[in-house]
């Protein structure tokens, strides 16, 4: 019988953990971190004052809903990237290596960081679930949105396209229409404590 | 019966969030769990056989699942469910936003799945179980819906 004994176990690393997670608040300043990018680069996110807004991206490798988000999230990068926004992804799957992460960024053809948050301390401090969860940044670190990157899996039938309302809005020091919003996505494959 | 017949009765609904609450409402009187899962979703898979076990154990409880599939994912769906064969009903999800459908089925979901609510005999729910979790997990929250009617009553 291994189940009862793996349940246990399981058990009790998620009853620990949970006290450990948290949540920020619309409105609230970010607290700036450092950790190691896929390629070993340590990434400060206290380099990047200045920039127009700050997107932070949890994303996963091996997730078809953060995977069908990859082109989209190419392209954000790349055009709001050229308006001085800076774009950053967090992977905080136990089960994703950095080579692997690496591997798919190529593949992918992301521009941006991707960093490793081992243990999922990031993902516990911000309240993240699952794959893919945007929050954004604004000039003065201040959290203006938080969720989906916008309403449609599948990319066809888009009707809200959150992500790109809120740094419009930031960009031109706008209330961001739509501050929270939800959707469906993996669970971030936390580590048991 | 050809094979197409008898996957297509495997599957239940489809819901949306009210036809979920309408569902749940159905069994008052026994406390509920609801499940909402998707075949892509690893640990849904994972905790499936053990949801199973214990809604195999647990006949005073009513156990009701909701896949969150997309259509696409409909041949995935039927041939999962047709090989484990759960004791519970598999319902589909009736297409449309999802925040109207995370909201309407519980404002505190995050939206994160596996999700797992339970509910006491009085159709309150009395826990929200996002993401991981265990057979242990879900029976704490059956014996807490039973001690919280107990208190009430």
């Amino acid at each position: 019988m291994r189940l009862p004994r793996l349940a246990l176990v399981t058990s009790v690393g998620l009853a620990a953990a949970a006290p450990a997670i948290g949540a920020v608040a619309i409105g609230e300043k970010l607290r700036p971190f450092k950790l190691d990018d896929a390629t070993g680069k340590t990434v400060d996110l206290g380099g990047l004052q200045g920039r127009k807004a700050v997107v932070l991206m949890f994303i996963a490798t091996q997730c078809p809903v953060s995977n069908s988000y990859n082109e989209r999230m190419a392209a954000l990068s790349r055009e709001y990237g050229a308006k001085g926004v800076a774009f950053v992804g967090i992977n905080s799957n136990r089960q994703e290596s950095v080579e692997e992460i690496a591997g798919h960024a190529a593949e992918h053809g992301f521009t941006f960081p991707i960093l490793k948050d081992v243990g999922n301390v990031q993902a516990d401090h911000f309240g993240a679930q699952v794959t893919p969860e945007i929050y954004v940044y604004d000039p003065a670190w201040v959290l203006r949105y938080h969720g989906r990157i916008d309403d449609d899996r599948s990319g066809a039938n888009v009707k809200s396209r959150d992500l790109r309302n809120a740094l419009d809005a930031v960009l031109a020091g706008q209330a961001v229409p739509v501050a929270e919003t939800k959707a469906f996505g993996c669970t971030i494959k936390r580590v048991g404590r | 019966m050809s094979a197409a017949l008898l996957l297509a009765v495997v599957l239940a609904g489809p819901l949306d969030a009210a036809g979920i609450g309408r569902a749940v409402a159905a069994h008052r009187g026994r406390p509920v769990v609801l499940t909402l899962w998707a075949t892509w979703c690893e640990p849904c898979v994972k905790e499936f056989p053990a949801l199973a076990a214990l809604a195999r154990e647990r006949k005073d409880v009513a156990f009701l699942s909701v896949s969150i599939d997309e259509p696409d994912d409909r041949k995935a769906l039927e041939a999962f469910v047709a090989e484990r064969r759960p004791p519970f009903p598999v319902y589909t999800r009736t297409p449309g936003p999802d925040q109207a459908f995370i909201d309407g089925v519980d404002r505190e979901w995050s939206g994160v799945v596996p999700a797992t609510l339970v509910y006491d005999r009085e159709g309150r729910r009395v826990a929200l179980l996002q993401g991981e979790h265990t057979r242990a997990d879900i029976e704490k929250a059956l014996a807490r819906a039973k001690a919280e009617r107990g208190a009430g009553s």
